[in-house]
């Protein structure tokens, strides 16, 4: 008795607040405009692509240009982005104590993270995974050919467990070397120690266009050991907020996908070529009031930040050092696993 | 007698003569001179060549720099500002240098005699914590706030160093002084906090009170993190330095504090003029290494998240177009470790001298 009087009490409630659900404002994004800032994430260092610090003292990346889409969707203004320097170890608690409002630093969505720590994810905005790298001269292509031979890893990070799950899965004979230091693992490495280098693909690639002096000595192989989605972290409990950063990662797809960048946003805006697009960019209105927002949000992010391809390409792919293929990380159309919900 | 006919001694003088005398008294001593001597030549060459013949010296000559070649010292025209400063704005940074010698010569003028007064010592710190605040955050006479997130590099170090050390002398002397107490609850506190705070490590209490703190304590009571994590950080230099002090406490006859009683001096009198100064100069020593300690370990910072110089290097040479170049980061960064600590330790040294003098 009392449990169906419970659930009627709650069926009512919902249709109640339902009608108001969409217009009504996240504690999250209200705290955000009443501060006129946005907390991110950064770092206590650099990390390749994703967080840097340019020669101007500023910040960049991958996960910075995120952080001021988001920042322009709420606020308008890409530069009322504040960055917080965080180390790995201090992220989650952080985002708990409040001291960022959501971190976009290469965070992967594990179960753990999703339930235990109390964290809700967005969409995935990048996939990366375990692959391993091996010095060109032996010949090999694949992990399968590494038999007998030595890999290097990072002691105590899960690549270490990843690698070796592996091996055993294609029952390949190994000797592991676990090294303590990036630094270490790398000199060893270079120093033919290892016939292969374990470790996060992207790092991979970083290290083999960077710091190499010859990078056609070294092949990535094509095993993609594990591949973890990279997304945004944030409180559990504020879903108007999760539908926020889902819609921002999302715009950003969709203008891809249509070819809106940075430059000609304007210009599509004003004559919209399909209602898909007239909707992403507030030329119809209604984007802007389901959020909480104003209609014009995405339009004056992508003119802020540009598309996805365009944020990539800043700063890991090809306009930038790296020159870090696309790969998974490129549209479903075009191969990739990025995927946009449907704009209605 | 033929003893008009002795040879006079051998002339046992002149470099020659030392050298025949200390590095090659015997075959094997000769072997170990010259292999020693020409392992120190050629580590010396290899670092020469390195860091100046085979270097390259200017950003333009950018595209000179070769893994395995000389130094690239292009990466400090281009990053060191980055490593100087941290995450401050680019153009504010002579409000951040001059926030840093405002410290170092506050630093520098507290090490000469003429300061060391009771009341000389703290107004100067005031004054320099002051002149430090102004510069750095700003926010009156027109300059723009900048906000502690954005403090970083070389006057973050020197920033929490000296207010560790100027927060936990005076601390640690009131730790010491309580744990030697007469009276039981005094003394039992005193130990406990400094046997507590010991016994955990410097990472631990620093991550609590940046990251800990906001969950247990109100918003109105938290305070700036920086500033917790410096407290944190004194307590715990504090708690080293007592037990320093403790020892030149001990080391001082039981006879001399009797006498003064005898005399009707009262215990801050005796604290003051008999005690403590007997007790910081057998303590010099230990207390210097305290220091060097300190101002290494502030280091850790980056742990949660602060911008101190070694982080600011490690950022420096996160890019993709200069991650070749940590090394040459790595030897900026020592080096400007080098000039304070070694400063630090001649300083000693001079106090050691000055003591003794005074002995005499």
């Amino acid at each position: 008795m009392t449990k169906t009087l419970k659930s009627l009490l709650a069926a009512v409630a919902c249709a109640v607040a339902l009608p108001n659900a969409a217009a009504a404002e996240s504690a999250t994004i209200q705290a955000i405009k009443d501060r006129g800032t946005l907390l991110c994430s950064g770092h206590n260092g650099s990390y390749f692509g994703f967080v840097e610090v340019n020669d101007k003292n500023e910040w960049k990346g991958l996960d910075i240009d995120l952080c001021r889409a988001m920042t322009t969707a709420i606020l308008g203004d890409p530069n009322k982005a504040q960055i917080v320097p965080l180390s790995w170890a201090q992220r989650f608690p952080a985002l708990q104590s409040g001291d960022v409002d959501i971190i976009i630093k290469a965070t992967g969505w594990t179960m753990g993270r999703d339930t235990e720590l109390g964290l809700q994810f967005s969409l995935p905005y990048f996939f990366g995974g375990a692959q391993l790298m091996a010095h060109a001269d032996l010949g090999v292509t694949q992990a399968t050919e590494l038999e007998g031979g030595t890999v290097c890893v990072e002691a105590g990070t899960t690549i270490e467990r990843i690698v070796a799950d592996y091996m055993k899965t294609i029952d390949v004979e190994h000797t592991m070397v676990s090294y303590e230091k990036a630094a270490e693992l790398r000199a060893a490495y270079l120093a033919n120690r290892c016939d292969a280098f374990a470790a996060w693909g992207p790092f991979l690639a970083v290290l083999r266009a960077t710091e190499i002096d010859n990078p056609d000595k070294h092949v990535i192989l094509s095993d993609q050991l594990s591949s973890e989605p990279i997304a945004a972290a944030m409180r559990q409990g504020d879903e108007d907020f999760v539908d926020l950063t889902n819609w921002m990662i999302a715009a950003l797809l969709i203008a891809e996908e249509h070819g809106i960048t940075m430059a000609n946003v304007d210009e599509v805006a004003a004559n919209p070529p399909n209602p898909t697009v007239a909707r992403l960019l507030g030329s119809t209105p209604g984007i802007g009031e389901r959020l909480g927002l104003r209609d014009t949000w995405a339009r004056e992010m992508i003119a802020a930040v540009g598309n996805f391809g365009e944020i990539y390409h800043r700063n890991l792919g090809e306009n930038s050092p790296y020159k870090l293929e696309r790969g998974l990380n490129n549209l479903w159309s075009h191969g990739g696993l990025l995927y946009a919900p449907m704009l209605d | 007698m033929a003893e008009a006919s002795l040879a006079p001694p051998a002339v046992d003088r002149g470099p020659l003569a030392w050298a025949r005398r200390r590095l090659f008294s015997s075959w094997l001593d000769g072997l170990v001179t010259l292999g020693f001597g020409a392992f120190v030549l050629w580590v010396f060459f290899e670092a020469l060549d390195w860091a100046v013949l085979g270097a390259v010296w200017s950003l333009e000559d950018k595209e000179l720099c070769a893994p395995g070649g000389g130094a690239c010292w292009s990466v400090i025209e281009a990053r060191g500002r980055l490593i100087l400063f941290g995450l401050y704005p680019f153009e504010q940074h002579w409000r951040s240098t001059l926030a840093c010698l405002v410290i170092v010569l506050t630093m520098g003028l507290s090490c000469v005699p003429r300061f060391w007064g009771v009341r000389r010592l703290p107004l100067l710190w005031l004054a320099g914590f002051g002149g430090f605040m102004l510069l750095m955050y700003g926010g009156v006479f027109g300059l723009s706030v900048v906000t502690t997130e954005q403090w970083g590099g070389l006057s973050l170090t020197v920033l929490i160093f000296a207010s560790v050390v100027v927060i936990g002398m005076p601390l640690s002397v009131l730790l010491a002084l309580a744990r030697r107490s007469d009276m039981p609850v005094i003394r039992g506190v005193a130990g406990g906090i400094i046997d507590v705070v010991r016994s955990l490590p410097l990472l631990t209490i620093l991550f609590a009170a940046a990251v800990v703190v906001p969950f247990v304590v109100p918003d109105w009571a938290q305070g700036d993190k920086l500033v917790r994590v410096i407290l944190a950080f004194a307590v715990f230099f504090a708690c080293y330095q007592a037990e320093i002090i403790r020892a030149g406490l001990q080391a001082i006859p039981p006879g001399q504090e009797e006498a003064a009683m005898a005399l009707g001096m009262k215990y801050w009198r005796r604290v003051i003029d008999i005690l403590l100064p007997q007790a910081f100069r057998s303590s010099l020593p230990a207390t210097i290494n305290q220091f060097v300690i300190t101002f290494k370990e502030t280091s850790i910072v980056t742990i949660i998240g602060f911008f101190e110089i070694m982080a600011s290097g490690n950022a420096a040479v996160g890019t993709g177009d200069w991650a070749g170049q940590f090394i040459e980061v790595y030897v900026f960064v020592g080096a400007i470790y080098f000039c304070f600590v070694f400063g630090l330790s001649r300083y000693g040294a001079y106090l050691e001298r000055r003591a003794r003098l005074g002995q005499a």
